[in-house]
């Protein structure tokens, strides 16, 4: 089973127990299904960082949050990042909540699976990037992890200009769409400092059903 | 005037504006309007350089001026607009040669969100911001409006619609392709082009996302498709980074050697977009000037859209689907009734499936508010599906609000000879575009032979031709009549068919089932009459693509005439054919308990309508379909059985069920009465997934759930409750910035609704925090939500 297919099957919470066939066919369909709607598009700018007084400052967007702060001690710099799967997931999701039901929740795992996957490879090229420059790269952190209020995202919309550049935008309430889309930021240090890419095993929340097995 | 200019001589657009701003100062994420007046000199100085640099045009630094994106409380929108026109206009005083032709545009730019049904902003939300900023320009005194950057063709719609609303200001507009020549929100060049065309704009174009290069592909289509002048303004080439900066780094002679060549693709007016500068457009004019632009030719298609893709009607016969529509549909027209919006997208979806190219969409039915409905479902398909939707209604006002509503250029369905119909349905082509069926009647009715509808289809193009509207925006349709009241019905119509074809060169379309009204066996004579026609030439049939018979001779036709390339298509759907006595129900060996529990649909299906050969339904029900279910919510309960499962188990028992029910209606038993719950994702939430878990288990234990949707207004789920009398309500939020809309809906329930009791659910929510917004009930899964329902609603 490919990584992005296990992704799939622990967001449907099946943790460690046997995936029905069916559903693993299913799984295959979505996959392939979304993979002829979505477009995916991505952004990023490195802007300065600077935490003082608990106040952590990139480019114009001032942040108060310990989780974040601990996520970027020692960066000079951060990256702030967009992505996007694309409308077209949004409309096939509301296609099939009329159809099938049971269809439409594997393809919203499907779909989630796919965007950590495109996350994931963005950030690899960043690493790659920066490492020439020898520079490191924290995982990412999104608004909306830990104490990062989710109410950032406006900021960083409007820094990277992502309703023109990815057609990103967000709700009232702070929601981003089209739904499947994440914005985020990473740390930059000229030390290497070891973590862990993936989010979920840093996360605090220990009794989530969703959990990844570590 | 610009108007007289564009498409005639080569117009010179400006270069880049937020690219020199951060040169001077601008920081990324500030407004840079706020510069029209904090940094008046710097602004005018950037205007200066662009008319030195011999721009006609230049934009005011007006790109976010609207209500929706420019949230500053020091100045008003109109202190902003009115400013930054002054420093186009000082800069055209200090820069503009004396015989230098300068015009000055309200550069209007998209408001940063995303419309319903993806996105939370009204239609109408977008419409009034765009108004207020062009209301503003032309008080200001601009030549134009230029709506650019947009990437949605919604967005653009609203744009378009409040300046031509409420002003007298030409329009112009460019959008962003990406390198797969698509909008951002997956639109087409075609689909884009039949949009604006429809709505009358006076030019259209490409600027930003990409280089000059990259444009060409692009461009070339657009002129393949356009009888618009096109304006292209490029990047300086495609984005780059450099310490953390981004850079574009096409050169300014690079830069005009390509626009010199897009001159001579086809455009007609050139500037710059992110990264150009005045340099760049010094060396561009400098390079064109004096260069003749390309002719713009007439385009001959008849093309419909929707957001996502234009379909041409031409030699190829496509199909219309004409399952929207009550007339003589039980069901469908109690799913008005009852307003289940969700069965007229149902609809809609299957025919998209079965091969529909475009859908019929017909809600008339005395007693419903047809206009507020037609502009729900037209909406609602648009969030399911691309396919061009045609309007089909005799009341005006739902024909407008539903053109006005609709994302694309709409077929609309009709109008007639008749000067009454004429005078209703022209002047709305006119301002929204579409392309308009025309009824072969006129005050005497139905003429008889062939060659009086063909007069009246003339005298309709003609009257269309007063108000602009171009003869490929009329489809003709010379009326199917029926064979068993009229033996030459059929040979009439094809005789018409043909031509009125050959006569004006016009597309058609035919209601083909008509033909057969009253005599047996009718999809015999529908398809034998379908063929026949598009034999004639027909361009779409109105048809039922789920009729198999249909469809057969539909592909028949496509493979015989070589449309059907090596017969792919044909082959795709007939190769695995077997003879319809072939096919035995499958499940006969398997109880109904046993295919609830494995989730099998079909087979669920089959063995109900066996077991009910010999069984009563409420025996059927508690003998299999109960237990079923239970093992298998218990089976979730316990860890053993996972979420697609479960469902796929419930569609399965929704299957079963509709059988019983089916057989109940036509004993005309009484069935039992279902207990209500009303289910909501609060307001400003707009993940749902959950809230239809759980609606799809609460039916299938027999509850009726009136489903609200998605950011629902609390006022809206109180009223719902009251007119019903609901005793439960569900609610449900993602995020912690919604739960707070949660507790007000729950607050107001409480004060006006206390008998009601409330649950919820979500992925923010816990029991803590339930208890907290004072939710009676907290499910932390689907099914705690259906035992919560039954021991309130005792079942």
């Amino acid at each position: 089973m490919d990584r992005k297919t296990k992704e799939a099957i622990r967001y449907l919470g099946y943790g460690k127990h046997k995936v029905e066939d069916r559903v693993l066919v299913q799984v295959r369909e979505c996959f392939e299904e979304l993979s002829r709607v979505i477009a995916k598009k991505s952004i990023y700018r490195t802007f300065d960082l600077e935490i003082k007084d608990h106040v952590i400052r990139i480019g114009t967007m001032e942040i108060k949050s310990r989780n974040l702060e601990k996520n970027l001690i020692g960066c000079e710099s951060a990256v702030v990042f967009g992505a996007t799967l694309g409308t077209g997931v949004d409309r096939l999701m509301h296609k099939y909540t009329l159809t099938d039901m049971s269809k439409a929740v594997i393809l919203q795992a499907c779909a989630a699976a796919d965007l950590e996957e495109y996350c994931d490879s963005c950030q690899d090229e960043i690493v790659a990037m920066m490492n020439k420059e020898n520079k490191y790269v924290r995982p990412r952190f999104s608004p909306g992890y830990g104490d990062f209020d989710i109410r950032h995202q406006e900021d960083m919309i409007r820094m990277l200009e992502l309703p023109k550049t990815i057609g990103l935008t967000m709700t009232d309430s702070y929601m981003l769409t089209p739904v499947k889309s994440v914005t985020a930021v990473m740390g930059i240090s000229s030390e290497n400092t070891p973590c862990h890419r993936q989010g979920c095993e840093s996360c605090q929340k220990k009794d989530c059903a969703y959990r990844r097995e570590t | 005037m610009i108007k007289e200019h564009l498409g005639k001589q080569l117009l010179f657009f400006d270069g880049g504006m937020g690219t020199l701003l951060q040169e001077k100062g601008l920081k990324p994420g500030e407004l840079p309007e706020i510069w029209n007046l904090e940094h008046k000199e710097d602004v005018i100085d950037i205007h200066r350089q662009y008319f030195e640099a011999g721009s006609n045009v230049v934009l005011a630094n007006t790109f976010g001026a609207n209500a929706l994106k420019f949230h500053d409380d020091s100045y008003s929108l109109e202190e902003i607009i009115l400013a930054a026109v002054e420093n186009a206009k000082e800069g055209a005083r200090l820069g503009a040669k004396e015989e230098q032709e300068t015009y000055i545009a309200l550069d209007m730019g998209p408001t940063g969100k995303l419309l319903k049904p993806m996105g939370d902003l009204e239609f109408e939300d977008a419409y009034n911001a765009f108004k207020e900023a062009a209301v503003c320009a032309e008080k200001a005194g601009v030549d134009f409006v230029h709506i650019e950057t947009m990437s949605d063709t919604y967005e653009v719609k609203a744009a378009v619609l409040a300046v031509k609303e409420n002003t007298n200001l030409p329009v112009t507009v460019t959008m962003i392709f990406d390198e797969r020549g698509k909008l951002l929100t997956g639109g087409t060049v075609p689909a884009v082009v039949a949009l604006l065309e429809g709505l009358r704009v006076d030019a259209i174009g490409l600027n930003c996302g990409l280089g000059p290069k990259q444009m060409m592909p692009i461009l070339e289509e657009m002129v393949k498709y356009t009888s618009l002048p096109i304006i292209v303004k490029p990047n300086a080439g495609l984005p780059k980074q450099k310490d953390g900066q981004t850079y574009y780094d096409v050169g300014a002679e690079e830069f005009a050697s390509c626009m010199q060549e897009i001159v001579r693709m086809g455009a007609c007016a050139i500037g710059g977009c992110c990264g150009t500068t005045p340099k760049h457009i010094k060396v561009m004019t400098e390079k064109c000037r004096g260069m003749r632009t390309k002719e713009v030719a007439w385009k001959e298609e008849t093309i419909v859209s929707s957001y996502g893709q234009a379909v041409i009607l031409g030699d190829k016969p496509l199909i219309i689907g004409e399952r929207i529509n009550p007339t003589g549909k039980k069901k469908f027209k109690q799913a008005l009734k009852e307003h289940d919006i969700d069965y007229i997208l149902r609809e809609g979806i299957t025919q998209q499936d079965k091969g529909a190219h475009i859908l019929d969409v017909n809600v008339g039915l005395p007693d419903i508010d047809e206009a507020a409905v037609m502009r729900e479902v037209i909406v609602e398909l648009q969030s399911v599906t691309s396919l061009p939707l045609q309007i089909d209604t005799v009341d005006a006002k739902a024909m407008e609000q539903a053109m006005r509503i609709y994302n694309g250029k709409p077929m609309i369905n009709s109008v007639n000879g008749k000067q009454e119909s004429m005078d209703v349905v022209f002047p709305l082509v006119k301002k929204y575009g579409g392309c308009v069926v025309a009824l072969t009647l006129d005050e005497n009715g139905i003429p008889s032979d062939a060659k009086g509808r063909v007069e009246i289809a003339g005298k309709i193009i003609e009257e269309a031709k007063k108000y602009g509207i171009d003869k490929k925006d009329i489809v003709v349709d010379v009326l199917t009549m029926t064979i068993s009241s009229e033996p030459d019905g059929a040979k009439t119509t094809l005789e018409a068919l043909e031509m009125v074809r050959k006569a004006y060169g016009v597309r058609t379309v035919l209601g083909v089932s008509n033909i057969s009204f009253g005599l047996p066996s009718r999809p015999v004579i529908n398809a034998n009459f379908y063929t026949m026609a598009m034999q004639k030439g027909l361009s779409a049939g109105i048809i039922n693509p789920s009729s198999e018979a249909m469809m057969r001779s539909y592909h028949s036709f496509l493979a015989l005439m070589n449309y059907d390339e090596n017969c792919e298509k044909y082959i795709e759907m007939y190769a695995q054919a077997v003879p319809e006595s072939a096919v035995k129900p499958s499940g006969a060996h398997m109880d109904l308990k046993t295919a609830i529990e494995r989730g099998l649909k079909e087979e669920a299906g089959h063995i109900s309508e066996m077991l009910l050969k010999d069984m009563e339904s409420l025996e059927i029900i508690n003998q299999y379909m109960i237990p079923a279910l239970d093992t298998v919510g218990k089976g979730f309960e316990n860890g053993t059985v996972f979420l697609p499962q479960l469902l796929m188990s419930a569609e399965a028992a929704k299957q079963a069920f509709s059988v019983l029910k089916q057989k109940m209606e036509t004993e005309g038993a009484v069935q039992e009465k279902k207990e209500k719950i009303v289910l909501a994702t609060v307001k400003g939430d707009i993940h749902d997934i959950g809230k239809n878990i759980v609606k799809v288990l609460l039916e299938n234990y027999g509850f009726q759930v009136i489903d609200l949707g998605k950011d629902v207004d609390p006022k809206k789920i109180l009223q719902t409750v009251k007119q019903e009398g609901i005793t439960l309500v569900g609610l449900s939020a993602l995020m912690t910035t919604t739960v707070t809309s949660m507790e007000e809906t729950i607050k107001l329930l409480r004060k006006e609704a206390p008998d009601c009791k409330v649950m919820v659910g979500g992925a923010v929510l816990n029991q803590e925090y339930a208890d907290m917004i004072g939710a009676d009930f907290y499910g932390k899964d689907a099914m705690q939500s259906v035992y919560y329902a039954q021991s309130v609603l005792g079942k």
